[in-house]
């Protein structure tokens, strides 16, 4: 009889807390991590000697959350990815709103300044054309530093972003090894009964990581978590949390870099590729830089271009072009790490040579190394380092305050990276414009031979009698003399004749007595002028193969196309992590109907249950009342 | 599959998100009627108009100096058509003067006319275009590049020919200097000149000269030397004909006043008659003197050397006379040179209306390279309003769309059956 009581008794429990349970999935429908709960009941055996064919009830033997371990790893992974592609986005998307149709307004402001030079060519003296010239390579300047100013600025953000992460990320580590404690203990003294509640609060902080950083994680016997970030640095062991933390890179100390205590200082950034902390480091990297380093090379091109034909040209006052645009030069910086105060400094000596990467020049056993940082492939480097005899790689001279340096040094050299942001004119007065050839040739009025001169070409525009002028007089049709040289030399038709830094060719046969001449360009001389209009589309960089108008095209493909990937990335990680999102949900989701249904059901089996205590009742009475009678 | 209601609202404001974001990006093309805003939507088109910008701005930058370098051509033109009407004048006036019957006073006042002429000239030669260059001045732009002198003009400037970009690859000269028009004039008839001996006494008179067989022409310089005295009855006499070196036997002829000399492939026509003076033993001994006439080939001479030599032979200095037969030999000599300028600056205004002609080609073409270049930049660029206009609808419904179906399944739950 007692059984009858005992048996409702343990029901009516065992479906209360049923019912429990379905109101907590209920209330936690919309909770973030929480995974949804079932009760796991068994029927209890009967005891002692009264074991017969009759249970003795039901018991709630545990409360189990519906959770798959794959499917949530899944879902963090993908979550990493997609954290960070989203932090690249965010950069490569201000970079193509930045450098947009016409690469920042560069593009737009070389042509002005092009076609300017082309006004100054069809009135070579008119102040006005000049000074417009020289308004318009002001704003060109003024464009590149802007364009590489606002691209300079997105490190600065990213310095914040990562500074933010390496917080939330010290902050997670942190709570996920005080709830593996709290779990280890909870999971000791439940007498089997998982700590639910816990592992809930746990995942959901691991969740929360890989949107911040990719991570891998072990799971020990005791319940508690190991997270790993990178190639497997310990981020949480049990109860103990190796921080991240930042430090200045070793070349440039406004970039922050990732490192570990137990990586030993060393830098750990290169390994970590996800979560948002991977994907700001990739925009710094793969975005930010190589967008500076493309703009900073049409910068040297062009400054470097214009200053050449300005030397060899010939300014409104009669002398020779000084430079058009202040020199640029590569950025060179000596590791942190260097152990003696060895500097070095880096020339650009052929634009069209460059490539627009940083190298790393490393000294170690003796023996010197330049790396392209880029790439990783090592450069090949001739010479001795020495002002006598300077390195000479890809387009640079590299020269050493000693040598050799302590072995283990290291210096970068960033022949672009800055370049755009220090573009400047270096003329201030409109009639410093060199739009006259620096010489000009003429054959004698009254020659009597065939003979022609071609124009003279600039060789060596350091040459003081440079712009000495001189007559050239034939002696006979096979030999001539200079102004004050030796006569008699002998001629040979076509032949370049060289004279005070310039070259020039006779051909034809001139006749005895037969004069040409060689002389400073004249005011309204316009050859200089013209051929700086025409480095619109002369080919300077790429070994000539890529003019500085083609190179700004170029940059707004590149940047499009850099935005465009991302953009694509994006979506489809979106697809991949909604996927994975909703494996995880179908599992540990918590569906309202299915609730509904489980909440009836429960509540049956309750009023039923409660229906049999009530019968025991009036059995009992039955008895009592038919005792009580006789 | 198991679905939850959390999964589903999750997913429902991320689709929310994503149609709302392509949405805004068409509405933004519509209103700025651009394809692309930004280069990472059409990557290769954006770089391909940066470029195409580029090289339509360098072609309407040739077009502007196409019309610059015609506007100095023009004025250019209009000086040699002054300067050719200058020349005219003054080859009439040395007509004129040739007639043999002017009065020294006439003379006096045709060569007043000449020198006015000359002054007229040269502020021709020294014409500056509207930003006060000097054109005839070379790449010596900024000084007047000639001067009178008393033989002439000095010249200043140099043989420059500043050029003018009109094409990609085509440039064309917008002017000439002073030396091709004013100075390098061949003088003579064009080839070779004859200029009296300076102490010729007879009345021997230059007149026409041509090339009559260029096979044989050498270009060989050699003087006319008058060995007999001027029969008046027959009107002729012999002459030697002396090389530089001497050719072996000299060549030798009869000379009939107005009959031609020939020699080396060339035709002179002398008038009148050479003097010559026998040689006389003595004492004191002289050598047989000869009229002379030296045949050379023509340098070049400058235009104001020419009119320098008129104007001196008409009105000679104080001091100096001139013989009739003098004047008629400078005259002669003066409308020969005046011919050879009328011919060089003709041959310029030709050459510059033929570089009028190929600006105006260069600009048509221009024009339609631009046109061409407008139309390839807004088959690019612009938006096709058609299709963004339906995707704009189509976004629109599938967006509604999205909001109704939402509505629909969140208003199902089996929560509103339990009572």
């Amino acid at each position: 009889m007692s059984d009858l009581f005992q048996i409702s008794t343990s029901a009516l429990q065992a479906f209360e807390t049923a019912i429990s349970v379905t109101s907590n999935n209920i209330a936690n429908a919309n909770t973030p991590g929480y995974a949804e709960e079932t009760v796991a009941l068994t029927n209890d055996v009967p005891s002692g000697a009264e074991q017969r064919q009759i249970g003795s009830g039901v018991a709630v033997n545990s409360v189990n959350r519906a959770y798959s371990a794959v499917a949530e790893n899944q879902l963090n992974a993908s979550q990493s990815s997609l954290s960070s592609l989203t932090a690249q986005q965010t950069y490569t998307s201000q970079i193509d709103n930045l450098v947009g149709t016409t690469a920042g307004g560069v593009s737009t402001a070389l042509t002005n300044y092009y076609n300017a030079w082309s006004t100054v060519a069809n009135d070579p003296t008119s102040t006005a054309a000049r000074q417009a010239l020289l308004d318009t390579t002001q704003s060109l300047a003024q464009a590149f530093q802007t364009t590489s100013g606002q691209v300079q600025n997105l490190n600065t953000q990213i310095n914040a972003g990562i500074t933010a992460d390496v917080n939330q990320i010290n902050a997670d580590a942190q709570s996920i090894s005080s709830l593996n404690a709290q779990i280890a203990i909870g999971s000791a003294n439940g007498n089997g009964q998982a700590p639910n509640d816990l592992l809930d609060q746990r995942d959901s902080i691991i969740a929360n990581l890989s949107t911040l950083v990719g991570i891998s994680t072990t799971t020990d016997t005791n319940g508690a978590v190991n997270v790993f970030v990178g190639n497997g640095q310990p981020l949480v062991l049990q109860n103990n949390v190796t921080q991240l933390t930042t430090q200045p890179n070793q070349f440039d100390a406004s970039q922050l870099e990732i490192s570990t205590a137990t990586s030993n200082g060393n830098v750990i950034s290169n390994s970590i590729t996800s979560g948002d902390l991977g994907g700001l480091l990739a925009a710094r990297s793969q975005v930010v830089a190589p967008t500076l380093n493309k703009l900073g090379l049409i910068a040297v091109g062009l400054t470097t271009s214009a200053n050449t034909q300005q030397n060899s040209g010939l300014d409104l006052t009669g002398n020779l072009g000084a430079n058009l645009f202040t020199s640029l030069t590569p950025t060179v910086t000596s590791s942190g790490n260097n152990t003696d105060h060895t500097t070095a400094t880096a020339a650009i000596t052929n634009a069209g040579a460059l490539t627009g990467d940083s190298y790393v020049l490393a000294y170690k056993a003796g023996t010197y190394s330049l790396t392209d940082q880029q790439t990783g492939a090592a450069v090949a480097l001739t010479g001795a380092g020495t002002t006598a005899s300077p390195f000479t790689a890809v387009g640079l001279s590299i020269t050493l305050s000693a040598v050799p340096p302590a072995s283990g040094d290291e210096f970068l050299i960033q022949p672009t990276a800055n370049a755009a942001g220090n573009v400047a004119v270096a003329l201030t007065n409109p009639s410093q414009l060199a739009a006259a050839g620096a010489l000009q040739t003429a054959a004698g009025a009254n020659n009597t031979g065939t003979g022609t001169i071609g124009s003279a070409t600039v060789q060596t525009s350091t040459n003081a009698s440079l712009l000495t002028p001189t007559t050239i007089t034939f002696l006979s049709p096979t030999s001539y003399s200079f102004t004050g040289a030796a006569p008699g030399t002998a001629y040979t038709s076509g032949a370049n004749i060289d004279l005070n830094g310039w070259q020039v060719a006779i051909s034809g046969t001139p006749a005895a007595g037969d004069t040409f001449t060689v002389q400073p360009g004249a005011a309204g001389n316009n050859k200089n002028a013209l051929a700086m209009a025409n480095q619109a589309t002369f080919g300077v960089l790429a070994s000539g193969t890529i003019s500085v108008n083609g190179a700004t095209s170029d940059l707004v493909t590149s940047v499009g196309s850099q935005a465009q990937q991302i953009n694509t990335a994006t979506t489809a990680q979106t697809a991949v992590n909604t996927q994975a999102k909703q494996s995880v949900q179908s599992i540990s989701g918590v569906n309202l109907d299915d609730e509904a249904a489980s909440l009836l059901q429960w509540q049956q089996a309750y009023q039923a249950s409660a229906q049999a205590f009530s019968i025991g009742n009036s059995v009992f009475t039955t008895l009592l009342t038919a005792l009580s009678a006789t | 599959m198991r679905v939850t209601q959390g999964l589903e609202q999750t997913q429902f404001i991320s689709a929310l998100d994503s149609l709302e974001s392509s949405l805004a990006t068409n509405q933004n093309n519509i209103s700025t009627g651009l394809a692309f805003t930004t280069p990472s939507q059409d990557p290769a088109a954006a770089g391909e108009v940066n470029g195409l910008d580029q090289v339509l701005a360098q072609s309407q930058q040739f077009s502007t100096n196409a019309s610059s370098a015609n506007s100095s051509l023009e004025t250019e033109s209009n000086a040699l058509g002054q300067l050719q009407t200058q020349l005219q004048s003054v080859y009439s006036l040395a007509l004129e003067a040739n007639s043999g019957t002017e009065s020294p006073a006439n003379l006096q006042a045709i060569g007043a006319q000449v020198t006015a002429i000359q002054s007229t000239m040269l502020s021709l030669a020294n014409t500056q275009d509207g930003e006060g260059n000097y054109i005839f001045g070379g790449y010596a732009t900024q000084a007047a590049p000639f001067a009178l002198t008393a033989t002439g003009a000095s010249y200043a400037g140099d043989s420059g020919q500043a050029q003018v970009q009109i094409a990609a690859g085509e440039t064309v000269a917008k002017g000439d200097s002073g030396d091709a028009v004013f100075n390098n004039i061949p003088n003579g008839n064009g080839t070779f000149t004859v200029t009296p001996g300076a102490g010729n006494t007879g009345t021997g008179v230059v007149g026409a000269t041509s090339v009559t067989d260029p096979a044989a022409y050498t270009g060989q310089s050699f003087t006319i030397e008058f060995t007999s005295a001027y029969n008046s009855a027959t009107s002729s006499s012999t002459y030697n004909i002396v090389t530089v070196p001497a050719t072996v036997p000299t060549p030798t002829g009869t000379y009939t006043s107005g009959q031609p000399i020939s020699y080396d492939g060339v035709q002179v026509n002398l008038t009148g008659a050479p003097a010559y003076t026998p040689a006389t033993v003595g004492p004191p001994a002289t050598p047989a003197v000869g009229d002379t006439f030296v045949v050379a080939p023509s340098t070049n001479q400058s235009l104001f050397t020419t009119v320098q030599s008129l104007i001196t032979a008409l009105t000679p200095p104080t001091g100096t006379t001139v013989t009739p037969t003098q004047l008629s030999n400078a005259v002669a000599s003066a409308l020969n040179n005046i011919n050879q300028a009328i011919t060089n600056t003709g041959v310029i205004e030709a050459q510059v209306g033929g570089r009028i002609n190929a600006i105006t080609t260069a600009q048509s073409v221009a024009t339609s390279q631009q046109t061409q270049l407008k139309t390839s930049i807004s088959a690019l660029q612009s938006l096709d309003y058609a299709s963004a206009v339906t995707t704009l609808d189509a976004q629109n419904t599938q967006l509604s769309a999205a909001m109704q179906a939402y509505t629909l399944t969140q208003g199902l739950s089996l929560f509103k059956y339990i009572q």
